[in-house]
């Protein structure tokens, strides 16, 4: 391989509904931290809770 | 076709024999000494990036009281002296007072650069500060080595820094990646033992039951569970065995199950789970031979799953094959209380590595 790739990790936030189970992935904001309920689900009234956070890492 | 007996052929063949056999050393030396002036521009690059990341996070984040940067290059040349081990009895004890010493010191130094920081500010600064500490002793430990090959012109004394380079730069290479994620408390491979402990912890009373680490305690299939992780969602890894000791002098255990990141061996495949007995924990070894003791003198057995995964991993932001192993550790350490332990009996887990993004 002449060029090499350069990988590009992005940080995710994957959210959980506690009362419905909807699982919601989004980028990841500063001040994020597992296990924080944070927002409103939007499927039902529940409120949804921070279950990982992780890198998702793409060659380009 | 040549004439053998060319005199020009001779020396065209004759010539590069003696190159060879008087400056062969020379030749090599100076093809691996490249090599390696790569490796030490690399690691300065790294060392610089991660003494000005720190001052930039300690000026932007934190009102600090006077310029910052005289104090950040003093603790940066910090140094550890270890014990004398001519006579190892007691050394364990010897080295976690030096350790814990030098912890709590930084821990004060650093909080004096801005009295009004959060302890989770604190810890990000400290691991920040540890590793760039790291990636300068690094740099000037292979300097030097590099540096005294050449002056004596010793090609032998060059090999085993040739040997030993690409190890050290996979290191560096990793705690380079890992700024980004301390500084902003991302959860690191290493918390997948915290943050499936944590988990478990969700919705029970928590208390501190030692420096930076936390209790919890559960029923579960009428057995009493002690839930021990470092306190998040800063950077630390807790004292477990200090946490261990106090529950081991108020009640009596059945069982310890540790859940610990393990470095894998190549050809292993990431974030696969393995089970096994013995103390899942690494460091410097103190905390091992602490929660060893505890066991041995208590006949207590430790269980250990731990989950495979690369240095780099380790202590970088945490990958979704890692992070999607919490669920099947979970039910595995359920199912291992089950079958080691019967009703009425009480088992502590350990959530074992740096909490950082991992609250409980």
């Amino acid at each position: 391989m002449i060029f090499k790739k350069t990988k590009i990790t992005t940080a995710y936030t994957l959210e959980q509904c506690t009362k419905c189970g909807t699982l919601t992935k989004r980028k990841f904001r500063e001040g994020d931290v597992l296990f924080v309920e944070i927002s409103k689900c939007n499927s039902c009234d529940g409120a949804t809770r921070i279950e990982k956070i992780f890198g998702e890492t793409i060659e380009q | 076709m040549g004439d053998d007996s060319n005199p020009l052929m001779m020396i065209v063949w004759i010539l590069p024999i003696i190159l060879f056999v008087f400056y062969g050393q020379q030749i090599q030396l100076f093809v691996t000494s490249r090599e390696i002036k790569k490796g030490i521009k690399k690691l300065d690059g790294f060392r610089v990036d991660s003494r000005t990341e720190l001052i930039n996070f300690v000026k932007n984040n934190l009102k600090a009281k006077d310029d910052p940067v005289k104090k950040i290059d003093r603790f940066l040349d910090y140094f550890t002296i270890m014990p004398v081990d001519m006579d190892p009895n007691g050394i364990v004890d010897k080295v976690q007072h030096i350790v814990r010493s030098r912890e709590d010191y930084t821990r004060e130094q650093v909080k004096l650069l801005a009295p009004q920081m959060s302890d989770i500010e604190l810890s990000k600064v400290q691991t920040l500060l540890e590793i760039a500490s790291s990636l300068q002793m690094i740099h000037k430990i292979i300097n030097h080595m590099f540096l005294t090959a050449k002056k004596q012109n010793n090609y032998p004394l060059i090999l085993p820094l040739q040997m030993i380079l690409p190890f050290i730069m996979e290191q560096a290479e990793a705690m380079n990646d890992a700024i980004p994620a301390f500084k902003t408390g991302q959860p690191v491979g290493d918390g997948i033992g915290p943050m499936v402990v944590g988990k478990m912890m969700l919705d029970s009373q928590k208390e501190t039951i030692a420096f930076q680490t936390s209790l919890s305690k559960i029923d579960f299939e009428d057995r009493k569970l002690f839930l021990i992780k470092a306190e998040g969602p800063g950077s630390t890894v807790g004292r477990p065995s200090d946490g261990l000791q106090k529950i081991v002098s108020e009640n009596k255990l059945d069982a310890i199950i540790m859940i610990d990141a393990a470095l894998k061996m190549e050809g292993e495949d990431s974030a696969s789970v393995a089970q096994g007995f013995g103390a899942a924990i690494g460091g410097i070894g103190t905390e091992r031979f602490q929660i060893e003791a505890i066991a041995t003198s208590n006949e207590i057995p430790i269980f250990s799953i731990v989950i495979k995964q690369s240095v780099k991993e380790a202590i970088t932001l945490m990958t979704k094959e890692i992070a999607d192993t919490a669920e099947d550790v979970s039910s595995q350490v359920y199912d291992m209380i089950r079958a080691n332990t019967k009703q009425g009996q009480s088992v502590a887990i350990i959530g074992v590595g740096n909490t950082a993004g991992v609250p409980q």
